[in-house]
C-alpha cells in the first residue's frame, strides 16, 4: 500500500534526514490502533441509524 | 451591549490574547515556531483541529441554515470520521517519517519542484481568499448589529490575531485554540438551554421536537437518490459520504492549516488520537449547533420573528420613499403571524393527544401560514433591494445573532459575542500560521533564497504572517456579503481541493504516474472543475470528487501518452 515509505524515503535521505524507523506507541484502551479505527467508523454507523431512525419518528 | 457584556467580551478575548502570548514567549528557531517543537499531546490537536474548522462562520451561519433548511446539512460531516481514519493510517505516518515542515514538500520528492510549487500556490490562493472571509464573516454581523465600522472591525479582529500568531507561531495558535474551544462550546450549549427555557410553559422539549420535525426540521438523513435531480442536491447522504469524504481527505491531509495541527504533535499517535478525537467529536458538535438553530425555529413558532433578520439594512428603508410600502407589508406579516398562532397551539395540543388527523390539519394550516409569511418576506426582500439596491437581502447569518441580541439577558450576549470572536480568531490564526509556513518553506526557502540563517528564516515566517494577515484584512473590506458565508467558504475550498488532493493521492498510490504528467493533469483538472463551477448546477460537494477523479485519469492518460521514459527524460 504505501510504496512511497520506501521510495519517496530513498530519494529523501539525500535531502533532508529520514526517521525510516520511527515507533508508533499503542493506543490507549486498545491492543492495537484497529480498534481505534472501527471504534470512530463504529461511533459513525451508529450516528447514521440513530440519525435515521430520529428522522422516520419525526417526519 | 451593556456594561457587563463589554466586560465578559473584552475578558475572555483579552485573557485568552495574552495567555497565549505569555504561554508561548520565547520562539527562537524555525522548528519550535512551525511546529511547535513537536511537544503537543493528543487532547491540544485534536481541540485545535476542530477550532480551525469551526470558524466565526460556523457559529454564525449554521443555525440559520437550519432555521431555513432543517438539520439535514450534517451528513456534510458523514465523510468525516472515514477521512480521519485514512488519514491516520496513511498520511500522518509519512508526514512524520519525512520530518516534513509542509504537506507539500513531500511533493517534491515524490514528483518535482513544480508539481509543489502549483500544490502550495493552489492552497495559498484558496485559503488565503478564506481567510479573507474568515475576518469579514464576523466583522460584518458585528459592524451591522453595533453600528461600528467595516473597516474597524476588520482590523480590530485582523490585528489581534496576528499580533499572537506572529509572536508565538504555530504553538500560540493551539494553545489559544483550546481556551477557545472552551468558550464556543460552554457558550452555545448556554445558548442551547436559554432557547428551550424561552419556549412556551406548555411545550416541553418533546414537543418541541415534534413540531420541528412536523414542519420539516429534523430531516436529518435522507438516504433517497433520484438519477435526475440528487446530483444538484447540496446535502444528502450519498454527496455527504462520497463528496463529504473528498472533502476532508483533502481539508484535513493536503491543507497546511490541519496538517501544521497534528505535525506539532509528540508523536505518531499522539497525532492520531488527535485526528480520531475529532473523528469521534465532530458530528455531535455540528449536530449540537444545528439543534440550537432549529430550536430557535421552533421558538419563533410561538414568538413573531423579524420580518427580516437583518434590522440595520430594513432600518434603512425607512428613510427611502419605499418606507410605507415596507410598513404595509410589516403588518400584513405580523397578521399573517397572528393567525397562524392558533394553528401552532392547535399543532402542539394534537401532537400531546397523538392525534393523527388532528395533527394532520394543524400541519397544513401551519404550513399554509409559513409559506404566506415567506412570500411577505420576499415582497420585503424586494422592497429593501429597490430603495437600497447595495443592501444584501440574504438574512439567515443574522437569524442566530439576531435571536442573541434581542432575547438573551445581559452577560449572555457579551459570552455569545466572545463565542464569534474567538471561533473567528482561531481559524484565522490557523490559516495565517498555514499561509505562513507554505510561504516560507515551500516557496521563499525552496525558490528564492535557500541559504538563509534558522534565525532570518523565523523573521521571515513572522513577516509573512504579517503580510498575510494584513492581506486577509484587505480582502475582508471589500468583500460583499456572499451567498451564504459557511458556503461560501466551502465553495471555494471545493473548487481547488479536489486537485490538490488529486495530487496527493497520485503521490501515495498511483507509483506509475511521473512529475509532468500529474502537473499538467492538475492543470486540465483545476480547468474541468472551473467549467463545472461556472457553466453546471453540480454541486458544490461534488467539484471534489470531479477534481480528484480528473487528476487521476488524466495523470494516467497523460502518462501513457507520453511514456515513462520520456518523462524521465524531461
Amino acid at each position: 500500500m504505501f510504496f512511497v515509505n520506501k521510495s519517496i524515503i530513498k530519494k529523501m535521505k539525500d535531502n533532508q534526514p529520514v526517521d525510516e524507523e520511527l515507533p508508533i506507541e499503542k493506543p490507549p484502551f486498545f491492543k492495537s490502533w484497529k480498534g481505534m479505527y472501527w471504534l470512530v467508523l463504529g461511533n459513525l454507523a451508529f450516528m447514521i441509524v440513530l440519525f435515521y431512525i430520529i428522522t422516520k419518528l419525526y417526519e | 451591549m451593556r456594561p457587563l457584556d463589554w466586560i465578559v467580551l473584552l475578558g475572555t478575548i483579552g485573557f485568552i490574547v495574552i495567555y497565549g502570548i505569555w504561554k508561548t514567549r520565547g520562539s527562537k528557531d524555525i522548528e519550535g515556531y512551525l511546529k511547535g517543537d513537536n511537544s503537543m499531546k493528543w487532547w491540544t490537536i485534536g481541540l485545535s483541529i476542530m477550532a480551525t474548522q469551526a470558524s466565526a462562520i460556523t457559529f454564525l451561519s449554521t443555525p440559520g441554515q437550519a432555521y431555513e433548511d432543517g438539520m439535514r446539512f450534517i451528513q456534510f460531516y458523514f465523510g468525516l470520521p472515514i477521512a480521519m481514519v485514512i488519514i491516520s493510517v496513511t498520511i500522518i505516518p509519512i508526514f512524520y517519517r519525512l520530518k516534513v515542515y509542509t504537506a507539500y514538500e513531500f511533493l517534491e520528492n515524490r514528483f518535482d519542484l513544480k508539481t509543489r510549487s502549483l500544490a502550495a500556490m493552489l492552497f495559498l490562493v484558496q485559503r488565503g481568499l478564506a481567510a479573507g472571509i474568515t475576518i469579514y464573516a464576523p466583522a460584518i454581523i458585528l459592524s451591522t448589529m453595533l453600528g461600528w465600522s467595516l473597516t474597524i472591525t476588520n482590523l480590530i479582529i485582523g490585528v489581534v490575531v496576528i499580533i499572537y500568531t506572529m509572536s508565538g507561531g504555530t504553538k500560540a495558535v493551539s494553545v489559544t485554540q483550546k481556551q477557545q474551544m472552551a468558550v464556543m462550546m460552554g457558550g452555545m450549549i448556554v445558548a442551547g438551554f436559554m432557547v428551550v427555557s424561552y419556549l412556551p410553559d406548555n411545550v416541553g422539549f418533546g414537543d418541541a421536537v415534534a413540531v420541528a420535525g412536523k414542519l420539516g426540521k429534523m430531516n436529518i438523513v435522507d438516504f433517497s437518490w433520484d438519477w435526475e435531480t440528487s446530483w444538484d442536491d447540496r446535502y444528502n447522504f450519498w454527496s455527504g459520504i462520497t463528496g463529504g469524504l473528498f472533502l476532508a481527505l483533502s481539508y484535513f491531509g493536503t491543507d497546511q492549516s490541519q496538517v501544521a495541527r497534528y505535525l506539532g504533535g509528540k508523536s505518531i499517535g499522539e497525532s492520531r488520537l488527535g485526528l480520531l478525537f475529532n473523528g469521534l467529536l465532530k458530528i455531535p458538535m455540528q449536530f449540537l449547533i444545528l439543534f440550537i438553530g432549529v430550536m430557535v425555529f421552533v421558538f419563533y413558532q410561538f414568538n413573531q420573528p423579524p420580518v427580516f433578520f437583518n434590522e440595520a439594512a430594513k432600518n434603512k428603508v425607512y428613510a427611502t420613499a419605499h418606507a410605507d410600502e415596507l410598513r404595509t407589508l410589516e403588518t400584513e406579516y405580523s397578521s399573517i403571524f397572528e393567525q397562524k398562532q392558533a394553528a401552532v397551539h392547535d399543532l402542539v395540543a394534537a401532537i400531546k393527544t397523538e392525534n393523527e388527523p388532528a395533527i394532520a390539519v394543524a400541519q397544513t394550516k401551519v404550513e399554509n401560514y409559513t409559506t404566506a409569511g415567506k412570500e411577505v418576506r420576499e415582497q420585503v426582500k424586494t422592497v429593501i433591494k429597490t430603495a437600497t439596491p447595495d443592501a444584501e437581502v440574504k438574512d439567515t447569518d443574522y437569524v442566530f445573532i439576531s435571536f442573541v441580541m434581542k432575547y438573551l439577558p445581559t452577560g449572555l450576549v457579551g459570552l455569545l459575542l466572545a463565542v464569534i470572536f474567538s471561533a473567528a480568531m482561531s481559524s484565522t490564526a490557523s490559516e495565517l500560521n498555514a499561509l505562513a509556513s507554505t510561504t516560507v518553506v515551500d516557496i521563499y526557502k525552496r525558490s528564492v533564497n535557500s541559504k538563509g540563517s534558522p534565525t532570518h528564516y523565523l523573521n521571515a515566517s513572522r513577516l509573512f504572517t504579517l503580510g498575510w494577515g494584513l492581506l486577509a484584512i484587505l480582502f475582508a473590506t471589500y468583500a460583499s456579503l456572499l451567498d451564504n458565508l459557511i458556503q461560501a467558504v466551502n465553495i471555494i475550498g471545493s473548487i481547488f481541493y479536489g486537485t490538490i488532493l488529486g495530487i496527493f493521492l497520485v503521490a501515495f498510490y498511483f507509483k506509475r504516474i511521473k512529475g509532468n504528467a500529474v502537473f499538467f493533469a492538475a492543470i486540465l483538472a483545476e480547468l474541468v472543475v472551473l467549467y463545472c463551477f461556472y457553466f453546471t448546477d453540480i454541486a458544490f460537494l461534488w467539484f471534489n470528487v470531479i477534481g480528484c477523479v480528473a487528476v487521476i485519469l488524466f495523470g494516467f492518460i497523460l502518462q501513457g501518452l507520453i511514456g515513462n521514459k520520456e518523462i524521465e527524460k524531461v
